[in-house]
């Protein structure tokens, strides 16, 4: 079937309009992270996102914060072994919009969304 | 978990935390464990004499382990609580005991049935079996593949051993080949570590 001129257009304008409707707070690459390696375990504690993300104390922490006012982490402070201990956790809202995040970009990255062909270059 | 990115991202994870030679550790404690009383009872003591002087040894290296890997290691890699699905695959790793009492079992019932057969190069088969099915088995429940690699070297150990006895004539060249590959495991777990203490510095909160 013959594509219509207007077609390629079209499908730009849709990408386009997903891009504008990212989810920004998880788009950021420290917030990304955080969200990534919290995504593959149950719970983890500041020191082990400290490690696997590569971010200073003062980023992980301010990230934190915005992903926890977010309703995206849930986070719990203790004390173990007498030293104060953070404990992060995803919460259900979190991962959704995580995975949400992650369909919208794999969508978008798509071959087919950015080939020269559909207009979408 | 069904994106391969995310399951390669918690394999990684995962496998950081058993990057600071404790595994190696283990191993080399083990064959210290099978190489010592050998040694000891060629040298003249008995059979229980052999073992309760390796056992000390044993225990303490142990206790240095798990001190360093909770004083040392863990505060630094920090605490993580892994997903149900790992969990689950970890706890199956009650199997690998299983399969070595029930290997052990079988090789001690052969061996107290034909006692020859324990000084020939064919006795040693089972020696080399056992090692490779629990390694394999803890390779496949921790998805870490070099343990593959630990099973054949420490169960090629026992025949090489065996062979060099015969090649050299020596009654201690089993024990030593043992002890050998022991250090060999000991040594690479010290390697492992410090590169673990280096990669991971101590927080600064």
């Amino acid at each position: 079937m013959k594509e219509l001129p207007n077609q390629g257009k079209k499908q730009t304008t849709d990408s386009l309009s997903e891009i504008m409707n990212i989810d920004r707070l998880v788009h950021s690459p420290a917030r990304l992270s955080i969200l990534t390696y919290l995504s593959v375990v149950e719970e983890g504690d500041a020191v082990y996102l400290l490690n696997q993300t590569g971010l200073t104390w003062g980023n992980l922490s301010a990230n934190i914060t915005r992903l926890q006012e977010a309703g995206y982490i849930e986070v719990v402070k203790e004390f173990k072994d007498k030293k104060p201990h953070t404990v992060l956790k995803l919460t259900d809202r979190g991962r959704q919009a995580f995975h949400e995040y992650q369909n919208t970009m794999k969508g978008l990255l798509d071959t087919k969304n950015l080939s020269p062909a559909s207009g979408g270059e | 978990m069904d994106n391969p990115d995310e399951k390669q991202i918690e394999r990684r994870v995962f496998t950081s935390f058993f990057q600071a030679g404790f595994i190696e550790a283990f191993t080399g404690i083990f064959l210290l464990q099978l190489g010592l009383p050998a040694l000891f009872s060629r040298s003249g003591f008995g059979d229980w004499e052999s073992a309760l002087l390796a056992l000390p040894i044993a225990l303490i290296l142990l206790i240095i382990v798990f001190v360093v890997r909770r004083f040392v290691v863990i505060p630094r890699l920090g605490h993580v609580k892994f997903l149900p699905e790992r969990r689950r695959r970890l706890s199956k790793l009650v199997l690998v005991p299983i399969l070595t009492l029930i290997a052990g079992a079988v090789v001690g019932y052969i061996f107290s049935e034909n006692a020859s057969l324990r000084h020939t190069f064919v006795g040693q088969i089972p020696f080399s079996l056992i090692p490779i099915i629990v390694f394999s088995a803890a390779a496949y429940f921790l998805d870490m593949k070099r343990l593959y690699v630990y099973g054949v070297i420490v169960g090629l150990t026992f025949p090489l051993g065996k062979y060099l006895e015969t090649v050299i004539v020596s009654r201690n060249a089993l024990p030593a080949t043992i002890l050998f590959t022991a250090f060999v495991f000991l040594g690479m777990a010290v390697v492992f570590l410090v590169a673990s203490l280096r990669k991971y510095q101590e927080p600064e909160v």
